[in-house]
C-alpha cells in the first residue's frame, strides 16, 4: 500500500465540493421529494438490469474502496463477500444506528435528513447478499427520529420499495426497526446481535464471525448507517467515481461531526482526507472566542487525542491519522481550546467507559473503574506521580485481553492523554519522594 | 456498569401496582403480538415490550417485568436480565419529566455541567433525585449523540432540547410545569445554512408524531 504523503490535503478542490450524502435538496427526507431526485433508481437498476448480479454488486462496492464508517474502517464490499453461499436458511443484515460513541452525531443527522438513502442502501446490500430481513438498530435515545423513520418506512412499504415482491421483480426484503434502550456496548456488532435476540447485550467471542454465526446463529452482516448510505451512490455513479473522491486508500464522501470549541459546530459533508487544520479553521469557522487550540480528538472518545503541535499536515483518513498517532474512528471530531483541563476531561471520559462497560470481562469491568478512580484521584490533587505509571500498567493489562474492544477504547484515551499531556498530570500530582516499588516509599 | 445508575437496587420491593392495574388493554396486547411477529424468536420482542410497559406504567418494577414476560411467553429471568441491563429502562419510580442532562465529552467542555448545576439549583434537587411534587427528576446522562448542539438535555427518553442556555432552561421548566412539551427541534446543518438559507425541512413545526410522556402520575 502506498504510504500517503503527510502535509497536503487529499480532498482536492473541497471548497467547491457538491454534497451527495446530504445533497442540496429541500425536504429530501420525504419519499415524494426523494423520488423526484432520482431516489430508488439505484435499487431499480440493481433489481432489473441483467449486469447487476448479487456478486457484481458486491464486487462494485469492493472496488469502490468504501471503508466502514462506524469506526473500524473495514472494506465494506469485502465484508459482504464473507457471507457464505446461499442455502435455504435465513440470513440477516443489521444496520447499526446505535451511534453512542461520544463525539459522534452524524448518523442521527443522516437519518433525519436523508432516511431513504439509508433504506435504499439497506435494500441494495440485502440484494447483494440475498438477505430477506434487515434489522435497523437505532439507539433508544433517538425516539423522535425513530418515529420519523417509521413514518417514512411505512410510505416506502406502501409504494412497494420495501416488503414483498419489490417493484414487481420477485425480490422481497423486510426492514424492521429495532429500538435500543441506552447501552453504548450495543454499537459493538456481536453485542448488537445479542441485544436483538433479546438477551443482555454482552459481546460474543470472535470467531465465529457474524458472517458464519450471527443473529440467531445464522449468517449476518452488520454495517453502519453511513456505510450503507454510500451503496446507492456507488451503484448510480460507479466504483471509479467513488474511489476518486478524497484519500486514495480511504475514499469517499464522509460526514465530519465537529463539536467543541469551534465557531460553527455541526455535521459537515466533505471528501475524506481533509486537513484537520482546514476543518477547524475554515470549515468550522475557527476557534471560539479566538482562543488557542490545545487538542483534537479526531474520531470519537476512543481515539487518542492529538496535541495542537501534532496536527500540522495531518489529514482525516486512516493512514495519515495512524502515522500521526491516532485513528479515524467515526469522524466525530472534538476540538478543545487552551482553557480545558485535560485531567478533568480525562476523568469524565473514564467515567463514561466505567458506566458503559457491560461487566462481562474482568479486566474491563474492574479496569475501567480503577482508571476512573485513579484519574479522579489525580484530578482531586491526591494522586502521586507514580500513579501515572500505574495507569500505564493498568492500560497494558486491559488492552486486547477482553472479548470486545471496549477495554481498549477505555485504555487508549488514558494512555495517550497522559503520554501527550504529561506535564498537566504531573502538575496535579503530589511529588513522590522515592521511586515507586521501593520499600522506603513515603507519601509526601 | 450500564445497569442501575449506581443506585442501590432492591430485588424484591413491595409491589407498586395491584393486580387490577397489571393488565394490558386489547390494543396493547395486539401491539405485543405485532412485536412477536417482528422477530424469529419471541425473546427478540422483549425490548419493544418493555418500552410499551414503561410508557404505560412509567417505570418497570418486577411485577411489570413479569407481566411483560408472561404476555410474550418468555421466562421472567430473561426479561429481568434485559430490563436491568439498559439505562433507559427505569427500575425505580421517577418524576413525570426525567431531565437527562448530557455532561459527557463535548457537552462537558461546552457547559454541560453549568446547565446541570443551574437546573439543580433551580429545582432544589441533586442529580439522581426527584423533586417533591414528583414532577422532575434530574439525571446526569452519558453522550446522547447531539454533540454539535452541546449542551443539551433529553426529556423522559424522548424529546431533545439543544443548545441550552440558562434562559432556555427557565422557559423549558415553566413550560413543562404547564404540561407543555417543547416542539421537535431540527438542528440545521451549517452547510445548509450557507447553501440553502436555513433548515432543509419545512415540516418541523407540524411534527406531531411523538406521543405524550409516560403517565406515571395516573396511578397515584
Amino acid at each position: 500500500m502506498e504510504v500517503a504523503k503527510q502535509g497536503t490535503s487529499k480532498a482536492g478542490n473541497w471548497r467547491d465540493y457538491e454534497r451527495v450524502l446530504l445533497p442540496k435538496v429541500k425536504n429530501l427526507h420525504k419519499l415524494e421529494v426523494y423520488e423526484e431526485n432520482g431516489g430508488y433508481q439505484a435499487l431499480k437498476a440493481v433489481l432489473t438490469e441483467e449486469k447487476w448480479t448479487p456478486k457484481a454488486v458486491t464486487d462494485e462496492v469492493k472496488a469502490s474502496g468504501l471503508r466502514g464508517r462506524g469506526g473500524a474502517g473495514f472494506n465494506a464490499g469485502l465484508k459482504w463477500s464473507f457471507m457464505p453461499p446461499v442455502d435455504d436458511k435465513p440470513r440477516y443484515l443489521c444496520c447499526n444506528g446505535d451511534e453512542s460513541e461520544p463525539g459522534t452525531f452524524k448518523d442521527r443527522q443522516l437519518l433525519e435528513y436523508n432516511p431513504h438513502l439509508v433504506i435504499e442502501g439497506i435494500l441494495i446490500a440485502c440484494y447483494a447478499m440475498s438477505i430477506t430481513t434487515c434489522y435497523l438498530y437505532i439507539r433508544g435515545e433517538f425516539a423522535d427520529w425513530i418515529t420519523h423513520i417509521e413514518h417514512e418506512l411505512e410510505k416506502a412499504y406502501a409504494k412497494g420499495y420495501v416488503g414483498k415482491n419489490i417493484m414487481g421483480t420477485g425480490f422481497s426484503t423486510d426492514v424492521v426497526i429495532h429500538k435500543g434502550a441506552g447501552a453504548y456496548i450495543c454499537g459493538e456488532e456481536t453485542s448488537l446481535m445479542n441485544s436483538l435476540e433479546g438477551k443482555r447485550a454482552y459481546p460474543r467471542i470472535k470467531p465465529p464471525f457474524p458472517a458464519q454465526k450471527g443473529c440467531w446463529n445464522y449468517p449476518t452482516t452488520i454495517n453502519n448507517v453511513e456505510t450503507l448510505a454510500c451503496a446507492p451512490l456507488i451503484i448510480n455513479k460507479g466504483a471509479e467515481w467513488y474511489s476518486a473522491i478524497g484519500a486514495p486508500t480511504h475514499p469517499g464522501p464522509v460526514l465530519y461531526g465537529i463539536s467543541g470549541h469551534v465557531n460553527r459546530p455541526g455535521v459537515y459533508e466533505f471528501p475524506t482526507g481533509m486537513l484537520i487544520t482546514d476543518l477547524i479553521n475554515e470549515v468550522a469557522g475557527g476557534m471560539r472566542g479566538g482562543k488557542k487550540l490545545k487538542a483534537v480528538i479526531p474520531g470519537g472518545s476512543s481515539t487518542p487525542p492529538l496535541r495542537a503541535d501534532m496536527i500540522d499536515g495531518v489529514t482525516m483518513d486512516a493512514d495519515s491519522l495512524r502515522t500521526a498517532g491516532s485513528m479515524m474512528g467515526t469522524g466525530g471530531m472534538l476540538v478543545l481550546d487552551e482553557t480545558v483541563d485535560m485531567v478533568t476531561w480525562l476523568k469524565r471520559v473514564s467515567h463514561f467507559y466505567h458506566h458503559e462497560s457491560c461487566g462481562q470481562c474482568t479486566p474491563c469491568r474492574e479496569g475501567t473503574g480503577w482508571l476512573e478512580d485513579i484519574v479522579g484521584r489525580i484530578d482531586r490533587g491526591e494522586g502521586n506521580v507514580r500513579d501515572l505509571d500505574l495507569l500505564a500498567d493498568l492500560c497494558t493489562q486491559m488492552e486486547g485481553r477482553t472479548v470486545c474492544a471496549l477495554a481498549d477504547a477505555a485504555a487508549w484515551p488514558v494512555r495517550y492523554t497522559i503520554e501527550r499531556f504529561r506535564d498537566e498530570f504531573v502538575a496535579k500530582c503530589k511529588p513522590t519522594l522515592t521511586p515507586a516499588g521501593s520499600p522506603l516509599t513515603v507519601d509526601a | 456498569m450500564a445497569t442501575n445508575n449506581g443506585a442501590q437496587f432492591n430485588r424484591h420491593p413491595e409491589p407498586t401496582f395491584s393486580s387490577d392495574q397489571l393488565v394490558f388493554t386489547s390494543d396493547e396486547k395486539s401491539a405485543m403480538q405485532g412485536y412477536l411477529e417482528m422477530y424469529p424468536e419471541p425473546e427478540g420482542a422483549i425490548m419493544r415490550g418493555l418500552w410499551l410497559a414503561q410508557e404505560k406504567f412509567g417505570f418497570l418494577p418486577p411485577e411489570v417485568i413479569r407481566l411483560v414476560a408472561d404476555e410474550l411467553g418468555i421466562p421472567y429471568a430473561r426479561a429481568y436480565g434485559v430490563a436491568t441491563f439498559y439505562t433507559q429502562y427505569f427500575k425505580q419510580k421517577k418524576g413525570t419529566y426525567v431531565l437527562d442532562v448530557c455532561t459527557c465529552f463535548s457537552c462537558q467542555v461546552c457547559g454541560g455541567y453549568d446547565i446541570l448545576h443551574y437546573l439543580e439549583d433551580k429545582l432544589g434537587i441533586k442529580a439522581g433525585e426527584t423533586s417533591e411534587d414528583g414532577l422532575f427528576t434530574i439525571q446526569e446522562a452519558e453522550c446522547l449523540g447531539a454533540c454539535g448542539s452541546a449542551p443539551m438535555l433529553q426529556i423522559t427518553n424522548g424529546r431533545y432540547v439543544h443548545n441550552l442556555t440558562e434562559s432556555k432552561v427557565d422557559s423549558l421548566v415553566s413550560d413543562l410545569k404547564d404540561g407543555k412539551m417543547p416542539a421537535f427541534e431540527s438542528v440545521t446543518l451549517p452547510q445548509d445554512e450557507t447553501e440553502m438559507g436555513g433548515n432543509r425541512r419545512d415540516d418541523v413545526e407540524s411534527l406531531e408524531y411523538y406521543k405524550t410522556p409516560p403517565v406515571a402520575e395516573t396511578f397515584e
